[in-house]
């Protein structure tokens, strides 16, 4: 259908729109026209992504000049194929309706293990194996090399695309994954390098967080991106922890030893090269003292992306003299590597800002905070001068100056922590130095400065005020927007089960709670067709509630009734019990999957209709509060930002609960029950946290079960969702028609499906 | 063991059957004997005589039970009926291990009965469940025990051996997830375990554990027997997943390996579905080195207490029994492509206009006329198009030619009354009015009708079935069928007749049954008058 939103006309690819859809659209058109920041809340499986496409395409299309640019950051793979898929769906639309084949150019873009044809590398299996043996081929002084030496093997991909790959742009049309090797495999080009090549020109790219969000990534392939582009992160309710991640480092004795080996591999080849090649150290020698001015040229045109990890003062001065032979410069790397060792030989915690570790390093040994700075870009340089194949390798010291880098840059935001041994094995020394972030908005500052819209959007966002807080920006739009329901689909209960103490469970004293956990599970297993789904705070504690309930013979008795699959922590034994969880339920069987919240399975797996029928879950799934990192980020919190502790801790296990039981409704035919098994949820506190489109169906009366009463409740509920539910039945309440969308009661009606924060 | 049965006894050897087992010296009822295991039924004759006192088909036998630690060395049949036989092994050297031979002899035949038997137990049950007219039938003749069941089947079960063989290849059962909490172990008072095995929960565990077959190939009986075979898989490790293994000389250690490295190549396999891998799940790992919570449990064993291996041994375990027992009940339903998958993943079936599917409701006013078909044609006079055509042609001409002739025309008032009169239930058409049966008669006298005339059907066709009386089974039956008929007449036919006759109803409802009913023993007192001429 055609749909008229405020004066633009988006295609829309069904017969039928949600009004939640309309409304969503509405807000995100008065993001765009504002060119400012939302954050918008919609329940999964009310057609969020298609919503999305459909009207930014549409808003790209009226406004060439204002809007050149989609890109749609999502987390997983699957993610982005299906973001994919739908946008071809709509470039069909399109192309069906207005009958123009329009010159739309989108494409998804992943690592090189999704995308190499080569014969050779794409049959490796790990990610970093497949990069590695990329870059041994087709780094720039390899095939300078190959030159003079053509018997070097190369990768014939990479050579016809670079010798013609680039004349011609990647004609228009929908890429996904498979179709870009495709395409690479017909003309003999290689599919990422032209997939990199293409987003500088392309009109919609879909890739993942980290292309935008980790500066070492981004840097490399997201840098030209316009700045007229409007970002979409999807799934973002862990968008903070993405920001987190990718600028922690943490340093074992491990790395250092392989630093070390590192700088000796450096120190070695850099003798060599005196001897035979002397120019090119004077080469690199000379550029540096020339400074880092091609990349400050490049950032002053505003289109490069600013990278956190070379902060602005780095870039218009010239490497310091003290690092900028390479000989000094692996010395004081090695004089580096001493200090971090001996601070890692320590018997008790040590914490400290980075303005304290640089004040005992010059104490110490003198290392300045200038030349630090200078560390991850002279060791880049070096690394390209030494013409180095396999930068895996030097992984390890990479890390190292990565750390020296941002150490010296931030004086805030950041913490060291180092800890001697592992709290759960105080008699293995195995001492970590953690240099951890705890300012998300550190890493997605650039983002926010450079692009003119970026959305951000999710299922589970509540509460939505956090967001923006943690991430420091000021949105335009925060809206969150109900699922309108012909039928209540979805029915969330609170059995009034005891919390458990996680101290005294390890004493042993916690029998009855696992037991009324047991039976819970045990009683719903009899009712509840086809998949259940449980989840548990974590996995150490669902290891231990396990071995109970064997123990009890709780799960002999459950299995009378349903097969039972449990999440392992590696994630091919856990992919191959999920298949064969799926296989259960689709055979008339039925299963049972135990799960843990913030594992994999909950953040990735949806359990459409018969795969998730129910979801249980056990306790509140905080995150494990002794971490002193998480103490070091909580205090960081407080003081920043005026977040509570306890604020921060029940907004961050509510958005886990939240995600976790969220899991079971894939859109409005689907149903589900959503069991929380803790009496705590019943709390205000823990309540008001729930996005909006549980909440309301959240009543006093499904509050403070006990387990029979939620087994009746259930019954209820299963009975009347088990009735056949037809189209007309949402017609007009759930759905509509374009008639139906016109009508002026209606459009008053969608007007309160968007609740502004 | 197998020998051909050569028994003295004439009526014994014109069975001739095989004969797998003699055990002498075998008690039955406090009366020494032998007892025989032949092909398809265990026997037991008392000594010196040559005949079988005791006979059953392996087929009616339910379970046995061999009571160990009792003083006497028993073996105790328990059949479907209820009924049990106890033989009490009486040869005191060698008893123990006659009984064990006869037992574990019983343990390989009765599976194979068991299956056949519980096959046409099914096949009744089926049948019952989908006919209501015959579960009525048998509701009305066997449960009221005017005919005995073996009866009642008789000649049903023939006539539906035809889609026998269809349902012969029928899908295979799948396997309980819970058959291992089904042995249960019970103490048996002594400081001991009794475990309760049944030949479903070896089947079971054979084919959830092929390791455990194999074991069971090759060890049994050679090395071990049965008993000590499972005494042993019961002590293991291996049954006992949370208990480590010691490494003590353990005959299943090597199935746990065997399974681990099942488990490990199921892994290895990977999965089809790009939608539940959680590998490829992340475009993007960290580096090493990178990430706020690299401090993921490892997982080496080296830093984990005794609890936590045995803890996730369960897990294992548990996927590993799950994913077997998936496995061994597969119907394998054809995978989708990962295409298919992402498609149907982003597909909102409810935007679309449903279109193709739409069907009308069907809506019967008369339900009978749909569940009977089409009514035979009856013989008719055809008009062709020919002499439609010219007919309408005529009624054209006369209608051109019509004169209202209005002097003769009634008056209104009379019109109307005429037409009432002549309208159902109007002065004129009372006499006419044939009442149906089904407006004078309650629906529930109806139906009770219905079964009457359905039940003594039944029962005279089995009557009628016996004629020509030609063999002197079918002149047995033909007295009983006789006698069924009369019964049948008393208990059921009479009652009903009295029942109508209070709710004064008319008396003929039943007049047709009893002519049915006269008829036959018209027929019976011929052929008996005839017999009884014959004999004399």
């Amino acid at each position: 259908m055609k749909l008229n939103i405020e004066g633009l006309l988006v295609y829309f690819p069904y017969d039928y729109i949600y009004p939640e859809q309309y409304s969503y659209m509405l807000e995100l058109k008065r993001t765009l026209d504002a060119k400012g920041h939302g954050v918008l809340e919609m329940p999964s499986g009310t057609g969020k992504t298609i919503s999305l496409l459909s009207l930014i395409v549409a808003y790209q299309r009226a406004y060439p000049l204002e809007v050149t640019k989609l890109i749609y950051c999502s987390r997983t793979v699957p993610e982005i194929e299906k973001v994919v898929e739908e946008l071809r769906k709509l470039m069909e639309y399109y192309s069906k309706e207005a009958g123009e084949k329009n010159n739309f150019l989108a494409l998804a873009l992943s690592s090189r293990k999704n995308l190499c044809v080569h014969p050779e590398v794409s049959s490796l299996r790990f990610g970093k194996e497949v990069d590695g043996k990329c870059h041994s081929l087709t780094a720039s002084y390899i095939r300078a090399q190959r030159h003079s030496n053509p018997s070097l093997p190369s990768c014939r991909f990479y050579e016809e695309f670079d010798a013609l790959g680039r004349q011609v742009p990647l004609p228009a049309g929908v890429y996904n994954l498979d179709d870009l090797k495709d395409f690479g495999r017909r003309k003999g080009w290689c599919p990422y390098y032209l997939a990199r090549y293409s987003i500088v020109h392309a009109n919609i790219i879909v890739y993942s967080y980290h292309y935008l969000l980790d500066p070492k990534i981004a840097d490399l392939v997201s840098k030209e991106l316009a700045k007229k582009s409007v970002v979409v992160f999807d799934e973002a309710h862990n968008i903070d922890n993405v920001c987190i991640d990718s600028m922690s480092v943490n340093i074992t004795r491990r790395t250092l030893d392989r630093s070390q080996a590192n700088v000796e591999t450096l120190q070695s080849t850099i003798l060599k090269i005196k001897e035979t090649d002397a120019a090119k150290l004077k080469e690199e020698y000379r550029r540096l003292v020339e400074g880092l001015k091609e990349a400050n040229v490049a950032r002053e045109t505003d289109i490069y992306m600013s990278n956190p990890v070379l902060p602005d003062e780095v870039l218009q001065e010239a490497v310091p003299g003290s690092i900028r032979t390479a000989e000094h410069f692996v010395g004081f790397m090695k004089r580096f590597l001493e200090y971090l060792k001996a601070r890692l030989r320590i018997h008790h915690v040590v914490q400290e800002s980075a303005p304290q570790f640089l004040k005992d390093i010059s104490e110490k040994v003198c290392i300045d905070r200038k030349p630090l700075r200078f560390c991850a870009e002279r060791l880049r340089s070096l690394l390209r001068t030494l013409e180095i194949a396999d930068i895996a390798d030097f992984s390890a010291i990479t890390l190292i100056s990565n750390f020296a880098t941002l150490v010296s840059t931030y004086s805030k935001g950041f913490t060291i922590i180092i800890e001697p041994f592992e709290d759960r094995t105080p008699t293995i020394a195995n001492p970590v130095l953690h240099f951890s972030c705890m300012d998300p908005s550190i890493a997605i500052k650039p983002v926010f400065e450079r692009f003119q819209s970026v959305i951000i959007t999710s299922g589970t966002l509540s509460p939505l005020d956090i967001y923006p807080r943690i991430l420091d920006f000021h949105p335009v739009t925060t809206a969150s927007f109900t699922m309108t329901l012909a039928r209540t689909c979805l029915c969330p209960l609170v059995c009034n089960l005891r919390n458990p103490q996680h101290g005294a469970f390890w004493e042993g004293g916690e029998g009855p709670v696992i037991r009324n956990y047991g039976n819970l599970l045990l009683e719903m297993s009899a009712i509840v067709p086809d998949g259940i789904v449980a989840f548990f705070t974590s996995y150490i504690y669902m290891e231990n509630i396990v071995a109970s309930w064997y123990e009890q013979g709780i799960l002999e008795n459950v299995q009378r009734n349903k097969l039972i699959f449990i999440e392992t922590p590696d994630a091919a034994e856990t992919s191959m019990a999920l298949e064969k969880y799926q296989e259960a339920c689709e055979n008339g069987r039925g299963a049972i999957l135990l799960s843990v919240a913030r594992g994999k399975v909950s953040e990735g797996i949806d359990f459409v209709h018969h795969f998730g029928r129910a979801v249980i879950m056990f306790g509140v799934p905080y995150v494990y509060t002794q971490s002193r990192i998480l103490k070091a980020r909580l205090e960081y919190l407080r003081d920043q930002f005026q977040i509570r502790e306890n604020d921060f801790l029940t907004f961050d296990a509510m958005r886990h609960a939240a995600q976790c039981v969220g899991r079971a409704i894939r859109g409005k035919t689907d149903y589900g029950l959503m069991i929380f098994a803790d009496k705590r949820y019943a709390r205000a506190d823990k309540r008001g946290k729930l996005p909006r489109w549980i909440q309301e169906h959240l009543t006093d009366g499904s509050l403070n079960l006990t387990i029979d009463e939620t087994v009746q409740l259930s019954k209820h509920f299963l009975r009347q969702m088990a009735q056949p539910f037809k189209q007309e039945d949402q017609l007009g309440l759930s759905l509509l028609t374009l008639e139906q969308l016109q009508s002026e009661e209606m459009l008053q009606k969608i007007a309160q499906i968007a609740h502004q924060v | 063991m197998h020998l051909i049965a050569d028994l003295s006894c004439p009526a014994m050897a014109a069975l001739s059957e095989e004969v797998l087992l003699v055990v002498k010296r075998v008690r039955q009822r406090k009366q020494d004997g032998t007892l025989y295991l032949m092909a398809e039924r265990i026997a037991w004759g008392p000594e010196g005589k040559d005949r079988f006192t005791v006979s059953h088909l392996y087929a009616d036998i339910r379970q046995k039970i061999s009571p160990d630690g009792k003083a006497k060395i028993q073996l105790q049949l328990v059949l479907h009926t209820g009924e049990s036989t106890n033989f009490h092994f009486s040869n005191e050297s060698t008893a123990l291990r006659d009984r064990d031979a006869a037992k574990d002899l019983l343990q390989q035949l009765l599976p194979k009965f068991k299956k056949r038997a519980n096959k046409e137990l099914e096949e009744k049950n089926r049948m019952l469940q989908e006919d209501p007219v015959l579960f009525q039938l048998y509701k009305d003749l066997v449960v009221s025990q005017v005919i005995s069941a073996e009866e009642f089947w008789a000649n049903r079960l023939s006539l539906n051996n035809v889609d026998h063989s269809a349902s012969n290849n029928k899908q295979e059962v799948g396997i309980s997830a819970a058959f291992l909490a089904d042995i249960r172990p019970q103490t048996d008072g002594c400081n001991g375990l009794r475990y309760n095995l049944t030949s479903d929960i070896i089947e079971s565990i054979f084919r959830t554990y092929p390791a455990v077959k194999q074991k069971y190939a090759e060890n049994v009986p050679h090395n071990l027997t049965e008993k000590e075979f499972w005494t042993r898989f019961f002590q293991s490790h291996y049954f006992h997943r949370d208990r480590i293994s010691t490494g003590l000389q353990d005959i299943f250690s090597e199935c746990a390996k065997q399974d681990e490295k099942g488990l490990r190549s199921m892994v290895v396999q990977g999965v089809k579905n790009p939608l539940v891998d959680l590998l490829s799940l992340e475009d993007k790992t960290l580096d090493e080195g990178y990430g706020s919570n690299s401090m993921a449990p490892s997982t080496s064993s080296a830093n984990k207490t005794v609890k936590e291996n045995s803890n996730s041994a369960i897990i294992k375990r548990f996927n590993h029994h799950s994913a077997m027992v998936l496995a061994a009940g597969n119907i394998g339903l054809s995978p989708r492509g990962p295409a298919v998958k992402i498609q149907e993943a982003i597909e909102y079936e409810d935007l679309h206009m449903e279109n193709g599917k739409k069907t009308v409701a069907l809506n019967l006013k008369k339900s009978d006329r749909y569940s009977h078909g089409p009514v035979p044609l009856l013989p008719q006079q055809y008009t062709t198009s020919q002499d439609i055509i010219n007919s309408v042609n005529c009624i054209q001409q006369e209608i051109a030619n019509y004169k209202p002739c209005l002097t003769q025309v009634m008056s209104s008032s009379t019109a109307s009354s005429a037409i009432a009169a002549l309208s159902p239930g109007g002065l004129l058409m009372q006499a006419g009015s044939q009442q149906a049966i089904n407006q004078m008669v309650p629906s529930d006298v109806q139906g009770e009708l219905k079964h009457l005339y359905t039940a003594a059907g039944e029962l005279l066709r089995h009557f009628w079935s016996c004629f020509p009386v030609n063999t002197p089974f079918l002149e047995e039956k033909v007295v009983k069928m006789k006698s069924n008929l009369e019964r049948f007449q008393m208990t059921k036919l009479r009652p009903f007749q009295e029942k109508i006759q209070r709710q004064y109803l008319s008396t003929n409802l039943t007049g047709h049954l009893e002519d049915m009913f006269q008829m036959a023993y018209n027929k019976f007192h011929a052929w008996q008058t005839r017999q009884m001429l014959r004999k004399t």
